[in-house]
This record gives C-alpha cells, structure tokens and sequence, in this order.
C-alpha cells in the first residue's frame, strides 16, 4: 500500500512568503501559498502505528509547530505542484530508517515539497503554476514537478 | 581594480572573501542586497561569496539568482566582466544559469544539489585540482597542475545534470576543477558530496565565470592551512602566517586577469 502525509506548519511559513513575493516579482499575481513537506511511504504497513511512529520523529513531526495530514489521493490537488529530486532513487532495502528509526513494513519512501498556489480567491490555475514551476519553483537539471493538468480551480478558504 | 563582493540576506562569507581579494592586491567592497543595481554597474568584477542567501528558500541560490542585483552581474558576465561564485556564489551562478551557460538566462541547465548520501552538511578540507586548458578561462590562465588546498563546506555540492548536459559539459570544456588528493589523483573517495565527474568547479563558455564550491579563500592564508612545512616555518612570525597562499591562488588568478587588460 501507499501511504502519504503532509507535513505542515501551524506556524507564519517565512519560505512561503518568501516564494509568494518572489514570484511576484517574476510578474505571477498570487494572493497567497501554502507549502508542506510530502512523505510518501510504499510497503505492506499498519497504517496507524506508522502514523503514531511518525509522529514521534521529531525531525519530519514537531507537534508545537506542524500539523501531519494523511493525503487521499494520487495526485496534487488543485493549484499544487508537487516538487522532488529526479534521482532520489526509492530505497530497495529490507528497512527503512528516518532519523534512526526504523518504520515497520515500509519499503520505500519518497519525499517531495507540496507547493499550493492561490489567487483571486481560488486555487490558481495550472497554467499559472506552470509558470510558477518553470521561474522558480523547480530546477529541471535535478527536479521534477508533477501538478494537475487540467485548469480546475477550487474557491479559497483562507 | 575594484571588485564586488556580493551580499544578500544569509551570505556568510563575505569578510574573508573580501580580506582574500585585498592580500591578492585588489581593492575591494562589500555591496549589501539594498544597494542601488546602478551604483554597482562600475565594478571591474563581481564576486559571490559562500553562505545561504535568502536561506537557501525554496533551493539554494534559486531566490538570490532572481535578486535585481543579480540582473546587474548578469549584464557584467554578459559584457565579459569577470565573476567568481564560491559555494553558495556558485549555486546561485547555477540557478542563473550563466554557468555552464548552455541554456538561457535564469532557466538552469544543472545544479549543485544536496550532497550524495541524503543531504547531509560536510565541512572537510579538499584539494581543488585545476583540469582543461588553461588558455579557456582567465581564472585558469595563472594556475599550474599543482592541486589547490581548499575546504569543502556544503549540504548542497554535488553537481547533476542530465546526462546530454553532462557530456556537453564535458566536451565543451566546462569543467574547471575537480576534487582529487594533495597528489593530483581524483577518486571517488576524494570527492566530499558524489558530485557528477567528481566536479569542483566549472566555467561558463566564454571562460569569464567560474562557479567554484569549495572555499579557496578559507584556506588562502599560511595560518589558515591545517599543517604543512610552510605554516610550521611561519611559527612565531605574523607576516608570513599573513601570507597569501593555497587557495589565495584563485584571487591572485583573478588579480592577475585584472590587471591583465581582462575586463
């Protein structure tokens, strides 16, 4: 099974700001963004103990300043854009270690940035974030972005 | 000749890289992110020293390469003006993509992205050992085979391009170092972050923009080396543990390209 978590903070994201006045600067009108650390973990796991497990390892789960959400779904939602390293190859060892520990059952992990993308009101359109992708947000020579396609927007609830 | 040592939010190498260019002989100065990009248009060179600029947001050296400052070294590379990137200097010149500089402005080609082995910092003295002609860059023009004492001080070194890139890299003369022992020799073992081709450094096309990660100016002073007959016989002595050596190399190279009519 694939399990996925968003990692997020509850905290001001400074980076996030710090990429909203970026981009628009590079001309790409956005009212806001929102950024979280994708974990994705492929194996045969008890998806509860590795939630719990997760939530004990500090270094991916702070719980004074992140939220952890379980992602449903294959794909980025509207607006986002999904950014990893092209060569971080998934692990093929028997165990898989995050800061020392070891998570029961997982086989590979894949980490990647989530990077949500809104202006006038709804989620930005794909070709806005494809802009955003191919100014700023992705190196190709290393990175790969993988975003929704289609122009499906979803109204903002911020 | 005036040089430019560049400094945005997060640059943290600025002081030595400046005290680097005045023992090469050129006079130099700090220019802060807030300067005015038309008062910076005068410099005879532009350096980029080492740290994490803008926090290394989003991926190292990614906002920096988009700073209005960077527009003005740009147009300085553009016009042959000469500029050094040292470790996060060269991520940003990567992002730029002024180097290897086979692609367009700001849409990079390759990058120094995080070390081999999860991205783990390194900070471990390495030898620099210049490769290609040197007649290809006048930053390489002064040096010798000698391999150059530097220190490697990095989470983000080890240099990826596609494998087209890599050998457009190779075949174009690109590659200005690479990591190798005190003898000369490169191995796997010598190279601190799995860089492709075990590259240190590479040069744009024209030869006037050397992307260097390791720190020559952190080894460039005889007190700075970590031992050696030369720093044992400057004991007790302030003026020759102030001497320039070993990777002051690099900004004598620089000095000497300066004053060599390169502008």
């Amino acid at each position: 099974m694939i399990a996925r978590f968003a990692v997020s903070l509850t905290i001001p994201d400074n980076t996030a700001y710090t990429t909203l006045v970026a981009l628009r600067h590079l001309g790409i009108d956005l009212e806001r963004i929102e950024r979280a650390e994708l974990y994705e973990f492929d194996g045969d796991f008890d998806l509860a103990q590795l939630e719990a497990t997760i939530r004990t390892i500090e270094t991916i789960f702070n719980p004074n300043k992140h939220r952890l959400e379980l992602r449903f779904g294959a794909d980025p939602l509207p607006g986002e854009v999904w950014i990893d390293e092209r060569d971080e190859s998934e692990s093929t060892a028997t165990r898989v270690t995050v800061a020392g520990r070891t998570l029961q059952g997982v086989r590979s992990l894949r980490r990647a940035t989530a990077w949500r993308l809104f202006s006038d009101g709804k989620t930005a359109d794909s070709a806005t974030v494809g802009r955003a992708v191919e100014t700023l947000l992705c190196n190709p020579a290393f990175q790969r972005a993988q975003y929704d396609p289609r122009t499906t927007t979803i109204a903002s609830h911020a | 000749m005036s040089v430019a040592v560049m400094v945005f939010p997060g640059t943290n190498s600025e002081d030595e890289t400046l005290r680097a260019v005045e023992a090469a002989g050129l006079e130099g100065r700090l220019v802060h992110w807030s300067a005015d990009p038309a008062s910076v248009r005068g410099f005879a060179a532009y350096i980029l020293p080492g740290g994490f600029a803008y926090e290394d947001r989003i991926r190292a050296g990614a906002v920096a390469a988009h700073d209005k400052l960077m527009d003005v070294v740009i147009e300085g590379a553009q016009n042959g003006k000469l500029v050094l990137g040292i470790c996060n200097g060269a991520q940003i010149l990567l992002e730029t993509g002024l180097v290897p500089g086979t692609g367009p402005i700001r849409r990079p080609t390759a990058a120094f992205a995080p070390n081999a082995h999860g991205g783990r910092f390194r900070s471990v003295r390495v030898y620099a050992r210049p490769v290609g002609e040197r007649a290809r860059s006048p930053f390489l023009a002064a040096l010798g085979a000698a391999p150059i004492p530097m220190w490697a001080s990095h989470g983000d070194g080890r240099l990826v391009a596609s494998p087209s890139e890599l050998q457009t890299i190779e075949a174009g003369g690109h590659i200005a170092f690479v990591y190798s022992d005190e003898a000369g020799i490169t191995s796997e073992a010598v190279v601190p972050n799995g860089s492709a081709l075990g590259i240190a450094g590479l040069v744009n096309t024209r030869g006037n923009v050397l992307a260097i990660m390791p720190h020559p100016e952190r080894d460039g002073l005889v007190f700075q080396h970590r031992d050696g007959a030369e720093k044992l016989a400057a004991m007790n002595d302030s003026k020759a543990m102030l001497a320039p050596s070993g990777g002051s190399a690099i900004f004598s190279a620089l000095a000497q390209a300066l004053g060599a009519g390169v502008r």
